[in-house]
């Protein structure tokens, strides 16, 4: 009957007065969230954080109470005791230290660099560009194993071996960063812009300096994140090329608790020790990475 | 400022199998308002970006004052450019949008501050300064482009369809402000737009162009009474010249049964290559006549505008092989206006009807 009433007969006149109705229905889209929705919310996180609980809980007992039934649910003051032991076991200090200066430089480079490449592959035009493009996303398909031995022999002659530099130059730039940045250039940064900027007078470099960087920041930004992260897990590379003389954290995590027994205890205090400054630069970077992933969402 | 000048200017995209810009000759004398105006895709826009060396001009050559910068960067053109988007930086404040230019080429920032400030006040911008381009309106976004060009006091103002994402009102208003700023500056300026109003109410001259070839440059005035071909007098005006295609005849051409006088020498000229004959009148060159006395039409829809009244006619009758369906406006007194369905003859007011070779579309008269 409605499809058939002509425009302002009584049935389409109805209509305004059944939305509000509609609108303050319990099926409400525009209200709060449901109950059902924040109890899986809830669950999500308390499963999200139970291991660096655990990470607290297990690494503030000794090997003994672990082991009891039932275990320990709550951290206890011998948590402090355990760093120290940690501590002492291996070089932590250092290893962190190391961490830092390589997962630093990492960042650094790996966003100052894709940042330039993504843009030149963005937004330049020069001779081969489909084809260097897709050479760089073609080395994201060999695997890391493959290199290992021809880029150990590589350090070895250049006397790097147990040396940051040999974990820092190596992953400097990677592919998936070069990706990544051209993607979001390719939609956020409006060609007018560099325009603009030609006609103002910049260089290309000065463009990609005053224009580009801020504009790429929020992707830049996320990027340092997971390059932040990626750095201060690696494990395969870091074991082979370093010695826990002097080791990056997830090196010297892999010398400690060692022996005839595991000292778990030990071990995961140790992991806690490695685990703070990542949880440190996350939270500084947070806000920057929920920006980055809203302005995407609003450009889509 | 300067003069422009494109000489046999052309620019071929690649894989593109004709020019997007053909062989393009037009000079721009200094302190001019020069508009460009053509259909999408007509090459007005790839025109100026040739002029700003934001494209390559791949035959042909550009020349700004006497200096020829063909091959020279946008920042040696000495030119400033207004976008159809307006193209703000959107992390620097509307005061740095302004200056970035002047901080580029190593001004002093107070006479930065001093120039920018100028302009704030032209543009009425002055209490916005400090903010970002995303809390401005869009008129006064495209105030801050405006600012951006002028702070730099360039030679040439290029402007690429700048008032397009305004809405209607606002783009009247701006069109005058434009216009009169530019006045106030003297300074040359190069206009694009698809707009035919735009092109008439703001131009000192205005270049018409249509599949990258230059179709007639003059006065809005001359554009309008002398339309060089088929296309240019279809193109300037609203409503539209009404064009017909009829047969050559003894004194005339054949519309619909009826004979339109055209002088002898035309009409020789006109059908030398067919037999056939293009006219243009406007809808304000018809006239009503007596039953059977002029071209009949049909009238099928009424247009009151108040001050005026548009007669969408179709044109009816006669035997020959002119096209039925052809429309016909006609600009009528609004008060006295014939109603939708009834029949009327027109003729065209002497001196009013525009001749043209229907081969060749080039007017004749």
């Amino acid at each position: 009957m409605a499809t058939l009433a002509l425009p302002g007969t009584e049935t389409t006149a109805v209509t305004p007065v059944d939305r509000p109705e509609r609108r303050g229905g319990k099926g409400s889209r525009s209200g709060k969230a449901g109950p059902v929705t924040y109890t899986l919310l809830t669950l999500t996180a308390l499963v999200s954080i139970f291991p660096l609980y655990w990470t607290v809980v297990a690494g503030s007992h000794t090997n003994a109470e672990l082991a009891g039934s039932p275990p320990p649910f709550l951290p206890s003051a011998s948590l402090f005791d355990n760093f120290k032991l940690a501590l002492e076991q291996a070089p932590i200090g250092k290893a962190i230290l190391n961490s830092i200066i390589v997962a630093g430089s990492i960042t650094v480079g790996t966003v100052l660099f894709c940042t330039l490449a993504g843009f030149a592959f963005a937004k330049l035009q020069f001779r081969g560009k489909g084809l260097l493009l897709a050479l760089v996303i073609g080395t994201m398909m060999v695997p890391t194993q493959l290199s290992v031995i021809p880029l150990f022999m590589m350090i070895a002659d250049l006397q790097w071996v147990n040396q940051l530099q040999a974990v820092i130059l190596p992953t400097l730039v990677s592919a998936f960063g070069v990706f990544f940045m051209r993607q979001f250039l390719i939609s956020a940064l409006p060609n007018e812009l560099l325009e603009a900027g030609r006609v103002d007078g910049a260089s290309t470099f000065r463009i990609f300096w005053s224009i580009v960087v801020p504009v790429a920041r929020p992707a830049m930004a996320v990027l340092a994140m997971l390059t932040f992260l990626t750095a201060w897990n690696e494990f395969f590379w870091p074991i082979i090329a370093l010695t826990t003389a002097n080791p990056t954290v997830q090196v010297a995590l892999a010398g400690l608790g060692s022996g005839y027994v595991p000292q778990q205890s030990v071990i995961m205090a140790g992991t806690l020790l490695g685990t703070l400054p990542v949880l440190i630069v996350f939270t500084i970077l947070g806000k920057q990475i929920v920006g980055g992933i809203m302005q995407g969402a609003v450009k889509g | 400022m300067a003069t422009v000048s494109f000489q046999q200017a052309s620019r071929i995209y690649p894989k593109a199998d004709r020019p997007a810009v053909d062989a393009l000759d037009l000079d721009i004398a200094d302190g001019e308002f020069l508009v460009l105006v053509g259909p999408s895709g007509c090459g007005k826009s790839t025109s100026l970006r040739m002029l700003a060396g934001l494209e390559e001009v791949d035959s042909g050559s550009v020349l700004i004052g006497d200096r020829d910068v063909t091959d020279s960067p946008p920042k040696q053109r000495d030119i400033a450019m207004v976008f159809q988007n307006y193209a703000l930086y959107p992390h620097m404040t509307v005061g740095e949008n302004m200056g970035f230019a002047l901080k580029l080429a190593g001004v002093k920032k107070t006479e930065i501050a001093g120039r920018v400030a100028e302009a704030a006040k032209i543009l009425d911008l002055s209490d916005y300064l400090d903010r970002r381009p995303k809390a401005l309106s869009g008129g006064q976004r495209q105030r801050v482009a405006m600012g951006r060009a002028i702070v730099r006091s360039p030679q040439v103002f290029l402007m690429d369809e700048p008032l397009s994402n305004l809405d209607a009102k606002l783009r009247v208003q701006t069109r005058t402000q434009i216009s009169a700023l530019q006045r106030r500056l003297g300074t040359t300026t190069v206009y694009v737009t698809h707009d035919q109003v735009e092109a008439m109410t703001m131009g000192d001259r205005v270049a018409v162009l249509k599949d990258g070839v230059l179709q007639q440059v003059d006065t809005p005035g001359a554009l309008y009474d002398r339309p060089a071909n088929v296309f240019v007098a279809g193109f300037i005006g609203s409503p539209a010249m009404n064009l017909v295609t009829g047969d050559a005849v003894d004194g005339g051409v054949r519309i619909a049964g009826a004979v339109l006088p055209v002088p002898r020498a035309q009409l020789t000229r006109a059908a030398a290559s067919n037999g056939k004959v293009t006219v243009g009148f406007r809808p304000e060159a018809l006239h009503l006549v007596g039953r059977g006395e002029g071209v009949p039409v049909e009238v099928n829809v009424v247009e009151q505008l108040g001050a005026d009244a548009y007669l969408y006619t179709t044109l009816a009758g006669g035997d020959d092989d002119v096209m039925h369906t052809s429309d016909v406006v006609v600009r009528t007194e609004p008060r006295s206006a014939p109603a939708a369905g009834q029949q009327l003859w027109l003729d065209v007011r002497e001196g009013d009807l525009h001749v043209f070779d229907a081969a060749t579309q080039q007017r004749v008269s």
